[in-house]
């Protein structure tokens, strides 16, 4: 149960198509769809298999070869239907959307039998019972209960149950992570106190290591289900009475041992009883708008912040760089120019991922914020050294020559005469780059920001209206960014010295 | 007074000077005519430090430059300094700085070089833009110039550094011909004024009226020396002759 590296282009492409396929049917013919499956003789199952121990992940020692309880699950699933199972790598909390585009047949990913699941898309009967767990470090006292984790910093996976679960006790400080290993990282590196998570993951990840504990016992039981769409009753018939044989000759029981997470939960099963869950509404949330702005504007309050001040830091950088970089004495030029070519090389998520979990290991721990404002401010530093230095060449010679003639040091010639009138030339390229900023520092949810577009993935994943939020967030940014455009082309004009 | 001794500049591999001396007393006017690429402006050049002459020595008003010696100690910054401050170039292509005001394009020097006053800095700059004629175009900007009123603004801009000797580099060149009387009318008081001044320059008439004495350089020497109505009237070398016919045919 994890994810990959959510980005903002992943959301955009969603939004496109869900426009794209907005009140078209079902890709394939409905009720059918079994015999589809099995005319192509392939089962189709989503799933994230990075950071995906112990459900579906690749094996440690070939890993070209998917191992897990869910991988093996799927297969056992498949040969009842008398088919060939191929998992389909997705997003862990876009699964559901990616179904109902028909990118698969099937989810089967620690998706939780939940009345917010059904809305969308059918479920089948439960595979298996998880529980929540939480997980400290070895030496912390206490927090045995999900009440005791209120006034703390608590990391989750983000879209899961525990966040749920946190975001309904209400009064902790939460932490929602992309993926499962860097939850765990942040616990040992102190930035959290502890991390609630499914006992699965909390199995393989977490006992292993001796510096970290299970604290209490695991509480909160709930089923793991597979997915289907709506109209493939006889899909959803077919799997719900494949899981009951491989519960009852003891398949699931084996699969669970060999991944040491069965448990006398595991009973529950059997007595499960579908519950009738009642059908929502659809959300509008542009009908719904004073809900929902509200929400998506703090969101934008984070990324402004981050972006103003990662800029401010990204200009001054640049321009240390660019001096440093023209005018400095040897080696420095040299240094300078390697700084530039290895952060414009090197892509922005690794950049942040070294930062905000790489550096603890040498022991500077910074807090998710100023991990975020460095790495954008770093990263776009080169880039404006680039447009500075681009500015000062385009500066005539003559101007250097004219102030050197008068008498002014080189120092006093930069500052008063081809600074100034680089200034201006490097207006529109900042500019652009502190428009893209703005919308690029949508990344730094990778490392538990929470701004703009990552508060618009957790609405439009619980409400299904990724067009109305969509819609609002594109406006909030051009709201904020348009501005930006006509600030600068005031300024351009203001420093106009050209006047005919 | 100006002593430069032994003056050698080369590019890459091509000797552009070789071996210049050249001696002038305060107040004296000297012209250097010579074709394209004889190394006048680059001798010109090398005498306030925009090049860094190979060898040689040059000395003005009592400070002495040194060729050759890279100017990596403070002492050696400092002496380029002085000899930038006591002379003032003007250039062909004017250099204006095009973000100031004219006010500004000559109290910047003063104000930033020399740390003289706001007030004192504006008092003077009226002054010399009256001189030159552009008294009313104080808060205007260069763009907003003629090509005349600029290089005026210019020859302003350097006199506000108060220099011992001014630099001209062919300074109506990229003139228009009815725009040159303008600005040498211009030099033609400076001289007058007793301004020390070494011009370089294709005006030919102008350097006969102005000059103390002419200078034909040709191939980074100085070919011919003397007053101007000895060189212009009857050249002793070959070279000189050949192109003295050149220019006034045209």
């Amino acid at each position: 149960m994890s994810n990959a590296c959510r980005s903002s282009r992943l959301t955009f492409f969603l939004v496109v198509s869900a426009l794209l396929l907005a009140g078209r049917p079902w890709p394939a013919c409905a009720a059918d769809h079994l015999r589809e499956i099995q005319r192509r003789g392939v089962l189709l199952w989503g799933a994230d298999a990075e950071g995906g121990a112990p459900y579906v992940y690749p094996d440690p020692l070939r890993p070209d070869q998917l191992v897990g309880f869910e991988f093996e699950l799927a297969e056992a699933l498949a040969g009842k239907l008398g088919v060939k199972a191929r998992m389909v790598q997705n997003q862990w909390d876009q699964l559901i959307p990616a179904l109902e585009r028909g990118n698969f047949d099937i989810v089967l990913n620690g998706l939780e039998l939940t009345a917010d699941n059904q809305q969308r898309i059918a479920m089948s009967q439960p595979y298996f019972v998880y529980a929540q767990q939480i997980v400290t470090r070895r030496e912390t006292p206490g927090l045995a209960r999900i009440e005791d984790l209120k006034g703390k910093p608590v990391g989750a996976l983000s879209s899961s149950v525990a966040q749920r679960l946190l975001e309904q006790m209400g009064g902790v400080e939460l932490k929602a992570y992309p993926g499962n290993v860097e939850s765990f990282r942040d616990l040992k590196a102190e930035r959290i106190q502890a991390v609630l998570v499914d006992l699965p993951i909390a199995l393989h990840y977490a006992r292993p290591d001796p510096a970290l504990k299970f604290s209490g016992g695991p509480f909160a039981p709930g089923y793991y289900a597979i997915g289907v769409r709506k109209p493939d009753t006889r899909l959803l018939a077919a799997l719900n009475q494949a899981i009951k044989d491989l519960a009852d000759n003891g398949t699931l029981e084996r699969i669970y041992r060999k991944y040491g997470v069965w448990d006398e939960r595991q009973a529950a099963l059997k007595d499960y009883q579908p519950e009738v869950v009642s059908q929502r509404k659809p959300v509008s949330t542009l009908r719904d708008w004073p809900r929902y702005l509200p929400l998506l504007l703090r969101g934008a309050v984070t990324t402004v912040e981050l972006s103003i001040l990662a800029m401010a830091l990204a200009v001054v950088a640049g321009l240390v760089i660019v001096l440093v970089r023209l005018y400095g004495m040897a080696p420095l030029p040299w240094f300078a120019q390697a700084y530039v070519e290895v952060i414009r090389g090197t892509p922005l998520l690794i950049q942040l991922f070294l930062i905000y979990y790489g550096l603890p290991e040498i022991g500077i721990r910074l807090n998710a914020f100023l991990a975020a404002i460095l790495g954008l401010g770093l990263n776009y530093a080169a880039s404006e050294a680039e447009n500075y230095r681009a500015g000062i060449q385009a500066i005539p010679r003559g101007q250097t020559e004219a102030a050197l003639a008068l008498g002014m040091s080189r120092w006093q010639t930069l500052r008063h005469v081809v600074l100034p009138q680089a200034l201006r030339v490097v207006i529109p390229p900042v500019t652009n780059d502190f428009i893209a900023m703005f919308k690029d520092s949508s990344i730094v949810s990778v490392i538990t920001m929470v701004e703009l577009t990552k508060v618009y993935g957790m609405l439009a994943t619980s409400t299904y209206d990724y067009i109305g939020l969509g819609l609002m967030t594109a406006g909030i940014y051009f709201g904020l960014s348009y501005p930006a455009s006509i600030f600068a082309n005031w300024l351009e004009r203001k420093l106009r010295y050209d006047h005919r | 007074m100006i002593i430069v001794e032994n003056l050698v500049k080369s590019y890459h591999s091509t000797r552009v000077l070789h071996g210049i001396d050249h001696i002038q007393q305060p107040g004296e006017v000297v012209v250097l005519i010579g074709p394209s690429g004889c190394g006048k402006s680059t001798f010109l050049r090398c005498l306030n430090q925009l090049e860094i002459p190979d060898a040689g020595r040059i000395t003005i008003d009592g400070v002495t430059v040194e060729g050759g010696r890279p100017l990596r100690t403070r002492e050696g910054r400092e002496r380029q300094r002085l000899l930038r401050l006591r002379t003032g170039m003007v250039f062909q292509s004017f250099n204006l700085f095009p973000h100031l005001t004219v006010l500004a394009n000559l109290t910047t020097g003063p104000m930033v070089g020399k740390n003289m006053s706001q007030e004192t800095a504006e008092a003077l700059a009226r002054k010399l833009l009256a001189k030159v004629g552009l008294e009313n175009k104080t808060e205007a900007y260069p763009s907003q110039l003629s090509g005349g009123q600029q290089q005026r603004v210019a020859i302003a801009r350097a006199l506000a550094m108060e220099p011992q000797v001014m630099l001209f580099d062919e300074p109506t060149s990229a003139l228009d011909p009815e725009l040159r009387d303008e600005v040498l009318a211009v030099m033609r008081q400076l001289a007058e004024d007793g301004m020390t001044m070494i011009v370089v320059t294709h005006e030919m008439q102008f350097a006969r009226d102005i000059a103390d004495r002419v200078l034909f350089f040709d191939d980074g020497r100085v070919a011919e020396c003397g007053p101007p109505e000895q060189v212009f009237s009857c050249p002793q070398h070959e070279r000189t002759r050949e192109f003295l016919r050149r220019v006034t045919t045209r």
